[in-house]
């Protein structure tokens, strides 16, 4: 018996160990960023290197916000993701109702549905991007953010469809059911039955749509000229190419708060995320 | 007549018209416009176009090409059996540590995805920082501990390329992670308990219980990180640009440049045909493999 609780004691150790690696390996190159970006100018090539800096200064994050242009870029980002994630779910919102609740009446058109939808989103947008650049340059439609976010969209409707389909899979038909018993036509007993049931799957879909498109950079990077219109994933780039080794915190700095909403987004709500991600994977 | 016996609020094609719409007019539309594209030597927007191959063959002429299919193979590579491996490891770990209700394995679990949810530019310019050879690089301080003086991580071509898969590794395996800490999630603990019983060790467990669960998962795995990598673009462009010269340039990187550098729409669309061309055989692959995995 104590041998058996000896084994385990050394495999709860090991795994421990494995911990750690994992930890540092996947937390010391962003803790390491975190550190440039505290650091005073003449402690970037300190040497040996140190993890805490000596003189920790927020002065990156102040030069940063306020002499340059990332807030604007933050800001672009956010109205470009807003206005995807509303336009995302509003069109998700009924294609999910048509394959959750009504009946196909050729039962592989429905498979034909999803699987459409599923390769759509295998695609790299960099293929699509092509003929988009060129379509838009013809109607003037280069540097509108308009245009970028119905893009946006066309990449994140299919997988908000596909999330919303499963969660409205698990909400018992005879909710609806009974509301058109009542009276309510379909639109109604979606607006008011259905909407209010789904806020959970609604809100974990929203976030995972705002993540994706927090990070979306070909459509932007090819459809977007104009610098004072980047979402902040392409303006970063911009950024590091006006920046030099002397300005590293700066850059930094940058990273970091360009990082920031999508990590905040990600942590108050991983459990959620996590659930979403396993439950799809495993239903596919 | 006969279509009003169905009331129109019921017909799933009108509730799916805002999404097929949108798909059709800036999904599938563009992409067959790639595919004529590609047949033509379309350069600049607005220059008249030639119906012709000449595209495919300069694209398969150049001697670019076979470099670049060379970079992105070795990428790709790599990327695969790095993510699927790692991936594997942290999940057996998480999923054992869970078992053994060790704390902290949720944590863990939450760390590997932090990375993931990292726009790729910024996780581009986060390694860029970790490999500066000026000075202010930890890898370089690390180096020249071990006895490296000066060296070159993205200058020369040979570790440019291994440094970009590492990063790409390290983005992407937290999603093989997830996939089979989920696929391992499915696997009935008493088939666990019924191998131990039966004298399995843990290596034993793993290879007769855990893998042949994860069968499914596996492949499914394989399919969305291969074409997650081909796709590849953001990160690499801020990390090493596709250089020193082009040692690094994978096949997004290299589209890119072909149609905004040298405005070559026709060949560019060439190579982003064959780049769709695999996606979408990945895709079915994956249509394949998906109905016969049982639900969960």
């Amino acid at each position: 018996m104590t041998l058996w609780r000896a084994r385990r004691m050394a495999g709860s150790i090991g795994i421990y160990v494995g911990y750690v690696v994992v930890a540092v390996v996947f937390l010391f190159p962003l803790l390491w960023v975190v550190s440039l970006s505290l650091r005073p100018m003449d402690e970037l090539f300190a040497f040996p290197p140190r993890l805490v800096p000596q003189h920790p200064t927020l002065a990156a994050y102040r030069e940063v916000l306020t002499g340059s242009p990332l807030v604007v870029y933050l800001l672009n980002s956010v109205k470009l993701v807003t206005a995807t994630v509303i336009c995302s779910l509003t069109i998700a919102i009924p294609s999910a109702y048509a394959l959750s609740r009504l009946r196909f009446r050729n039962a592989t058109l429905k498979s034909l549905v999803m699987l459409c939808m599923l390769s759509v989103q295998l695609v790299s947008p960099l293929v699509t991007a092509l003929p988009l650049y060129r379509w838009f340059s013809l109607l003037d439609l280069i540097n509108s953010p308009a245009a970028v976010v119905a893009v946006y969209v066309a990449l994140s409707a299919p997988f908000a469809t596909w999330m919303l389909t499963g969660f409205l899979d698990t909400v018992p038909v005879a909710l609806d059911e009974a509301a058109r018993i009542d009276g309510c036509s379909r639109l109604q007993s979606v607006i008011r039955v259905l909407l209010p049931v789904m806020l959970p799957g609604l809100a974990s879909t929203a976030i995972l749509l705002a993540i994706s498109t927090w990070g979306q950079f070909i459509i932007p990077f090819v459809l977007l000229t104009r610098g004072n219109l980047y979402p902040v994933s392409v303006g970063i780039l911009d950024f590091q190419s006006s920046t030099d080794a002397v300005s590293t915190h700066l850059l930094a700095a940058a990273a970091i708060l360009s990082a920031l909403p999508a990590m905040l987004a990600f942590l108050v709500l991983q459990r959620f995320i996590i659930g979403a991600l396993t439950a799809g994977a495993v239903k596919g | 007549m006969r279509s009003n016996r169905r009331p129109i609020e019921d017909r799933p094609l009108l509730w799916l018209a805002p999404l097929f719409l949108l798909l059709g007019v800036l999904y599938l539309y563009p992409m067959l416009d790639v595919v004529r594209l590609s047949f033509t030597d379309a350069g600049d927007a607005g220059a008249p176009v030639h119906t012709t191959l000449a595209s495919y063959r300069a694209v398969f002429g150049s001697p670019e090409f076979g470099g670049m299919v060379r970079v992105t193979a070795i990428f790709v590579t790599a990327s695969i059996i790095g993510q699927l491996v790692f991936g594997m490891l942290i999940a057996v770990l998480v999923c054992e540590g869970e078992r053994r209700r060790l704390p902290g394995a949720a944590v863990v679990r939450a760390i590997v995805l932090v990375g993931w949810v990292l726009p790729g530019v910024v996780i581009g310019i986060i390694w860029k920082l970790l490999l500066d050879e000026s000075g202010s690089g930890i890898l370089a301080y690390v180096a020249s501990m071990l006895g490296v003086r000066e060296p070159a991580f993205l200058s020369a071509p040979v570790p440019a390329l291994v440094w970009v898969t590492v990063a790409n590794i390290w983005r992407g395996t937290a999603f093989s992670m997830i996939l089979q800490y989920a696929g391992m999630k499915t696997v009935p603990p008493e088939l666990y308990e019924a191998a131990t019983v039966d004298g399995a060790g843990a290596l034993q467990r793993f290879r007769h219980v855990t893998l042949p669960s994860l069968r499914g998962i596996l492949l499914v795995n394989l399919v969305l990180i291969t074409i997650a990598t081909l796709n590849t673009f953001d990160m690499v462009l801020p990390l090493t640009g596709g250089g020193p010269g082009r040692a690094t340039e994978v096949v997004a990187l290299y589209v890119y440049h072909l149609v905004f550098s040298e405005f070559q729409l026709g060949r560019g669309a060439a190579v982003a045909v064959m780049l769709m061309a695999v996606g979408l055989a990945l895709s079915a692959c994956y249509a394949r493999i998906m109905p016969r995995e049982p639900a969960a």
